[in-house]
C-alpha cells in the first residue's frame, strides 16, 4: 500500500494531501474507518431501539424526537418522492440509509474521531452499489427483465432513426452514470471538506508556532479561526449530502417503478 | 374539522428531471467521447476525440429537449 | 521560494470554465423559483423550461471537465 505524500516546502511545511486519508490498521488489517462504520451502525440501531421501546400513545420527549426523525424521512423523502401507493416498502431502507450516512458524516466533527468515513471512496461506492441493486431489482420486479430494459433504454418523445444513437446513451445514463455520480457526489464532498479542514488547521498551527517571520503569527490565528468557521460549513454539507443521497435513492426507485414514459 | 383525506398522488417522474438531464449529458459526453477516442486509436486520427465529446454533449442535449417536448 | 506555480493547467482551465455555468444555473433556478412562487399552477410548465435551460448551461461545464482530463 503506497502512501501518496507531498514533498515539504523549503521552510518545512508539508501540505496535506490524499496520503493523509490512508489510516494505518488498528489490528489485523481493520482500519479506523472500518471501525467507524460498525460504530455508526450500532449507534443508529441503538438510537431507534431506545426511542421506540416505550411505544406510548402520547410520546415523551425521547420518543417524540425519534418520531420526528423517522417522520422526516418517511414523509419528506419516501412518501413525497415514491408516491403514497408503494412507498412503505422502502421506508426502512431509506431511514436506515439516511441516518447511517448522517452519523458517518458527523464523525468528521466529533473530537476524538475526526474522520468522515465516506471520505474513503470505496465506502461511498459500496453504498451506491446497494442503491443500484435496489432500484434495478425493483424495476425488474415491476416490469420484468426485458420490459425493464425497454423501460430504461427508450425514452418518451423520441422516435425515428435517431433512436439508434439515443438508446445506448439512455441505457448508459440510467444504468451506469447514476450510481457513479451518486457515490462521487458523497465522496467528493466529504473528501474536499476534510482536506480543507486539515489544511486550515495544520497551516494555521504551522504559521503560528513554527514560522520565523513574525508577521505570519496573526495570520496563523486567522487561519485557526477560519478552521472553526469551516467546521460549521462542514456540518451543513454533511446534513445536505446525507439528505441528497437518500433523496436520489428514492428518486431512482420511483423512476424504476414509474408506469408511463 | 374533519380528518383530511389521504395525501394526493404525487407524480414521481417529474421530480427526477434535473438529475436525469445531468445524467444524460454526462452519459452522452462519456459514451461518444470514449467512442471517438477508440476510433482515434483504430484510425490514427486525432480530432475524433473532441468531436465525440462535443457530439455526445449535443446528443445528450437533444435527448433532454425531446423528452421534455411533448409534455 | 522561486515563484513558479506547479500543477495542472488543465484544472485551472476547468475551474475558470465552471464559473459561467455555475452562475447561469443559479440564475435559471432563481427565475424558476420566482415563477413558481408567483403562480404555483404554472409549476409543471415552468419545470420543463427550467430543465432545458439547466441542461444547456451544464453542457459546457461537462464538456469542460471531459476535455480537462482528456487533453494532455
Amino acid at each position: 500500500m503506497t502512501i501518496v505524500g507531498l514533498a515539504p516546502f523549503e521552510d518545512g511545511f508539508t501540505p496535506p494531501g490524499p496520503g493523509d486519508f490512508e489510516l494505518p490498521a488498528v489490528f489485523a488489517g481493520v482500519t479506523k474507518p472500518m471501525l467507524q462504520l460498525v460504530l455508526a451502525a450500532l449507534l443508529v440501531v441503538i438510537f431507534f431501539w431506545v426511542v421506540s421501546r416505550r411505544g406510548a400513545m402520547v410520546p415523551g420527549k425521547l420518543q417524540f424526537a425519534g418520531e420526528q426523525a423517522y417522520t422526516f424521512v418517511r414523509n419528506g423523502i419516501a412518501r413525497d418522492i415514491i408516491g403514497s401507493r408503494d412507498f412503505m416498502t422502502f421506508v426502512p431502507y431509506l431511514v436506515a440509509l439516511f441516518f447511517f450516512i448522517l452519523v458517518n458524516n458527523l464523525f468528521g466533527l466529533v473530537p476524538l474521531i475526526q474522520f468522515p468515513s465516506f471520505s474513503r471512496a470505496s465506502f461511498a461506492y459500496g453504498l451506491a452499489a446497494l442503491t443500484w441493486l435496489l432500484y434495478n431489482a425493483v424495476g425488474i420486479w415491476r416490469h420484468g427483465p426485458l420490459g425493464y430494459l425497454k423501460h430504461q433504454s427508450v425514452p418518451g418523445g423520441v422516435s425515428g432513426p435517431i433512436l439508434a444513437l439515443i438508446v445506448p446513451l439512455e441505457l448508459i445514463s440510467n444504468i451506469l452514470v447514476r450510481p457513479f455520480t451518486l457515490a462521487l457526489r458523497l465522496f467528493a464532498n466529504m473528501f474536499a471538506g476534510h482536506l480543507l479542514l486539515i489544511l486550515f488547521t495544520l497551516g494555521g498551527e504551522y504559521l503560528l508556532l513554527h514560522s520565523d517571520v513574525a508577521f505570519y503569527k496573526p495570520i496563523g490565528v486567522i487561519a485557526l479561526l477560519l478552521a472553526i468557521a469551516i467546521s460549521f460549513l462542514e456540518l451543513l454539507v454533511q446534513f445536505l449530502q446525507a439528505y441528497v443521497f437518500t433523496l436520489l435513492t428514492a428518486m431512482y426507485v420511483s423512476g424504476a417503478l414509474a408506469e408511463e414514459h | 374539522m374533519s380528518q383530511p383525506g389521504p395525501p394526493p398522488e404525487t407524480s414521481p417522474s417529474r421530480s427526477l428531471d434535473p438529475w436525469v438531464a445531468f445524467g444524460r449529458l454526462v452519459a452522452g459526453v462519456g459514451l461518444y467521447g470514449a467512442g471517438g477516442w477508440f476510433l482515434d486509436r483504430v484510425l490514427g486520427t486525432s480530432f475524433l476525440l473532441p468531436l465525440g465529446i462535443v457530439g455526445g454533449a449535443a446528443l445528450g442535449l437533444y435527448l433532454v429537449y425531446a423528452s421534455l417536448r411533448e409534455r | 521560494m522561486d515563484g513558479t506555480i506547479n500543477g495542472s493547467l488543465n484544472m485551472i482551465g476547468y475551474g475558470l470554465a465552471a464559473i459561467g455555468p455555475g452562475v447561469g444555473i443559479g440564475l435559471i433556478f432563481a427565475a424558476y423559483i420566482n415563477g413558481v412562487a408567483r403562480q404555483p399552477e404554472a409549476q409543471s410548465r415552468l419545470q420543463a423550461i427550467a430543465i432545458l435551460g439547466f441542461a444547456l448551461a451544464e453542457a459546457l461545464a461537462i464538456i469542460g471537465i471531459a476535455l480537462a482530463f482528456v487533453l494532455s
